[in-house]
């Protein structure tokens, strides 16, 4: 096997030397009736080359990604990635290095995290940031349970337009803690904030909020906030386009207390939903409870700027059962993807590609409007819009014939939105590609 | 080294941006919604970033420079074929919204990565959703929770051996469960009597890694499972070292009920600096209906979703960590059946060499044949002022990643724990320069113990002052 070097020449002399006459002594704890008497029954081994062209047919069976362009985002946006994201998250010292443990041969995850961790607090204006969660979803029941232990109320209140699955994670982790969980419902696509104001009584946790929310529309964060600052509430936004920080205000300067993030729109691929790159923020007062690893800067014996894993007593190899969260493993080469990223675009690219996303959103939906073929609410969104359309089934297949992913059917998420269908628009469709989707229905 | 922010000049920028003009389009953002507060990132070019990160990962340590002999941590060669096909253009740019019959190939990768991994396993069906081994763990822990509620019988404690991973207690709190030490016994295993002592109606299982963090296999394990079940408790297989038993023992064939498989240790998908992995959960038939929502299935038409009737519910959005999965599936069909068994077997000859070539400078914390990996202490050098950490640092400067330190620890038997896993892929040179390294340091620790403490002297930045990190947080520039 090429991957395995020790010969069967070998093998016998480390027999020998470990003091052993066959391989089989060394499974002697090993009960006999567990013991596999039979080779596995599964395929292989196969070739480098035929495991190539059995691979890559398989991918053949899914269809021409590349070239169809997706009109859904829904928490999965395809932007252009610069190749120097995956320039450098292929070099090997990135990707199969392991956990930064030993810092002074991992300087360089311990500052690209540092790095990263800057980058984001400056889009969030918040003081502290766990550069990786596994994903918003998860990010967001971590942030959860955060708020949890920092109130020990165990009620939370949640917008009715944060993503499906995000809320489905949040009610599996908080499930076990008999949290009380009451959504907020929407008026015009944006959360009710006169709903909001019943709800708010002594004993709620949290409020969390997605902002662009599910749907699209941006909400006023900095009003749920002070409403529920009046109540001692902590307020968490969730952002899962995270490309939306480069032109809308900051959830710090809207005083929200944790943000549970989405990075993927920071040159991470589609990847059919994974691995994306989860993100927690917060005020530096709540640091002790945050959970997740976070690089800090420090200097070596000889004064040397260099970088470590801080605030571990919250880690879970070492607090054990007592630990903020289980999480160990993260999606750490992510961080150097976004800090790349990043980088590249800087002040000037992000803004200018946030804004570029919000006007071509804005473009195909006037477009679409135009043709008479569709209607929906007027409300402010960033790169994703709702639109209803009278024959849903119709205007899907249409948009699949002409050779792209086809927006989200809304009804399946929120059956009162029969007919809805959800669009997402980025940077890479042109604005040809805009006047030829909207001309589909024009005629 | 500069960060990027310091090497920042007004003007510059590594991207292009899109020249499509949409100046036609006058609407604005609402007036709560517009910051107040500008933001600066750093403004380089793209060969400034190129540089800047080429140079940030030349002080970083792969499995590529090296042995990375971390225990419980299997950091074994990472093929480059299967990076190439977990970047196939049809699967990267996979919508996960996408109507399912464009994505049938992404679900068949998942389908059958689950059809091979029952086979290895002994298990009946796979979740691909968990994101790490604690995820899985978390998922698998909550499996076993709504087990006994949806029995009407919910339990409220969960069993965990003291040498298990921080994250198995961690993530029973997070399932609500209330955690009860077992110990373990003088030969390494769990203590059986204590176990038949503290197991109950109450007790909803035991989670267990096997083998263990002292690298043996326990040898009670059919009692062990035996205890647990005669109460109506769950017996949870943590896969962290799974790699030991690939080919020779299926965890389902020893009783475990659900387990969670690590694809980026046992299956050798790259460890990305600490993520993204994959901890994909195998349940047994009666427990596949509390799998997290949805799983992959076939019937004659295709691969489509299901939704498990008692789930769990959702760990994550959407399906799970889809390139990792393809590495994994790529490395089993290399290997096949011969080949996975030759990596269990050749791991557990390179833990026992080691071992066998160590014991002398460095006491082990059990002395008998091990698994995949072995425990050794550093205790005797603590007379020289010498601390488990500083030969650890020392290794660094021999070219060497150090192992797991200080990590199992309990008492009396794992302490100043050196915990050393050689996997499959590296070879015997490797491991005896490692070996005389490892002598040459116990050596130096007798005779120039300074050399050890103010170790490691050739990288890039010496060791570091981690209380002044939390003294005075600096977590941005």
């Amino acid at each position: 096997m090429r991957y395995i070097p020790t010969t069967e020449k070998q093998k016998e002399e480390m027999l020998k030397e470990i003091g052993v006459s066959s391989f089989t002594d060394l499974l002697k704890d090993i009960p006999d009736s567990v013991l596999l008497k039979t080779d596995l029954n599964i395929p292989g081994p196969i070739n480098e080359q035929k495991l190539t062209e059995r691979i890559y047919d398989i991918s053949k069976k899914n269809a021409d990604f590349f070239s169809i362009k997706p009109l859904v985002g829904a928490g999965a946006y395809r932007h252009f990635i610069p190749e120097v994201v995956k320039t450098i998250t292929a070099r090997e010292e990135f990707y199969t290095s392991y956990t930064p443990y030993q810092p002074e041969i991992s300087q360089g995850n311990l500052q690209s995290m540092f790095e990263y961790q800057t980058h984001i607090a400056k889009l969030t204006g918040m003081n502290v940031v766990v550069p990786s969660i596994y994903d918003g979803a998860s990010a967001t029941a971590e942030a959860v349970l955060m708020a949890m232990r920092l109130s020990k109320k165990n009620k939370i209140l949640v917008s009715s337009l944060l993503h499906p699955h995000y809320l489905e994670t949040v009610r599996t982790y908080t499930e076990p803690h008999k949290t009380e969980i009451i959504t907020i419902p929407y008026k015009n696509i944006l959360t009710n904030i006169e709903n909001f104001e019943k709800n708010l009584t002594d004993d709620v946790a949290a409020f969390i909020i997605q902002s662009p929310n599910f749907l699209g529309g941006i909400e006023n964060v900095s009003e749920f906030a002070r409403i529920a600052h009046q109540k001692n509430i902590l307020v968490i936004q969730v952002i899962a386009e995270s490309l939306s920080s480069g032109i809308l205000k900051s959830p710090g300067e809207a005083d929200v207390d944790i943000v549970a993030g989405e990075a993927q729109s920071f040159g991470m691929d589609l990847n059919f939903g994974g691995p994306y790159n989860g993100y927690l923020a917060s005020k530096m007062k709540y640091i002790r409870q945050i959970p997740g690893r976070i690089a800090g800067e420090t200097t070596d014996k000889n004064g040397n700027r260099g970088f470590v894993m801080t605030f571990r007593a919250r880690e879970q190899d070492i607090r054990r059962e007592k630990a903020t969260s289980n999480i160990c493993s993260n999606h750490a080469l992510n961080i150097v993807a976004g800090n790349v990223y990043l980088s590249l675009l800087g002040k000037r690219g992000l803004k200018s590609l946030a804004d570029l996303n919000f006007k071509s959103a804005h473009y195909l939906r006037k477009k679409l409007l135009d043709t008479k073929a569709f209607s929906g609410p007027d409300y402010p969104f960033f790169n994703e819009f709702i639109l209803k359309s009278d024959k849903k089934e119709e205007t899907i297949d249409l948009l699949m014939k002409n050779g792209f992913v086809p927006p989200l059917d809304l009804s399946k998420f929120y059956p009162e939105l029969e007919g809805y269908l959800l669009f997402a628009v980025t940077e890479i469709f042109t604005k040809k590609d805009l006047d030829f989707i909207a001309g589909l229905f024009s005629r | 080294m500069k960060l990027i922010y310091e090497k920042s000049v007004k003007g510059r920028i590594g991207f292009s941006i899109p020249e499509d003009s949409f100046d036609e389009i006058s609407v604005d953002i609402p007036e709560y919604a517009k910051p107040h507060k500008e933001y600066d990132l750093p403004e380089v070019s793209e060969p400034d970033v190129v540089r800047h990160f080429t140079k940030l990962s030349k002080l970083n340590y792969g499995v590529d420079d090296g042995l990375y002999p971390l225990g419980s941590c299997t950091m074994k060669y990472n093929p480059k074929i299967n990076e190439k096909l977990a970047n196939l253009d049809n699967f990267l740019y996979a919508h996960p919204f996408a109507p399912e019959r464009y994505v049938q190939g992404s679900l068949q990768i998942m389908f059958e990565l689950g059809e091979l991994l029952n086979e290895i396993t002994g298990m009946d069906k796979f979740s691909m959703m968990p994101a790490a081994g604690a995820h899985g763990e978390l998922t698998g822990v909550l499996m076993i929770r709504k087990y006994f509620e949806s029995k009407g019988k919910p339990r409220h404690k969960m069993i965990i051996p003291d040498s298990a991973h921080g994250t198995n207690p961690a993530s029973s709190a997070m399932a609500g469960f209330r955690v009860v030490e077992v110990k373990s016994n003088e030969r390494g295993g769990v203590d059986i009597s204590e176990l038949e002592k503290i197991m109950d109606e109450d007790t909803a299982g035991l989670m267990l890694t096997n083998p263990n963090t002292v690298g043996l296999f326990d040898e009670n394990i059919l009692k062990i499972a035996d205890i647990v079940h005669s109460k109506g408790g769950l017996l949870y297989y943590d896969g962290a070292n799974l790699n030991a038993l690939l080919g020779i023992v299926r965890p389902g064939d020893a009783g475990f009920d659900v387990l969670h498989l690590n694809l980026h240790k046992t299956f050798s998908t790259p460890h990305g600096g600490g993520g993204p992995g994959a901890g994909v959960v195998g349940a047994k038939k009666e427990l596949i209906e509390f799998l997290p929502s949805p799983i992959v299935c076939k019937n004659e038409k295709g691969y489509f979703f299901e939704f498990p009737k008692n789930s769990i519910g959702r760990v994550r959005a959407f399906y799970g960590n889809f390139s990792v999965l393809v590495k994994a599936y790529a490395w089993i069909l290399s290997m096949g059946p011969q080949g996975l068994r030759e990596a269990a077997e050749t791991s557990i000859i390179n833990a026992n060499y080691v071992l066998a070539k160590l014991k002398d400078y460095y006491k082990p914390a059990y002395d008998r044949t091990c698994m995949h990996e072995c425990v050794l202490t550093g205790k005797e050098y603590k007379k020289y002022g010498v601390k488990t950490l500083d030969i650890s640092k020392r290794l660094m400067d021999y070219g060497f990643h150090p192992p797991t330190i200080y990590f199992p620890h309990f008492e009396p038997y794992a302490e100043e724990t050196i915990m050393i896993e050689p996997p499959e892929s590296e070879s015997k040179e490797t491991l005896d320069s490692f070996i005389k390294a490892m002598i040459k340091i116990s050596k130096e620790a007798r005779t120039k113990p300074e050399l050890l403490k103010e170790a490691p002297h050739s990288t890039p930045v010496g060791r570091l002052d981690e209380v002044k990190a939390v003294k005075n947080p600096k977590l941005h520039y």
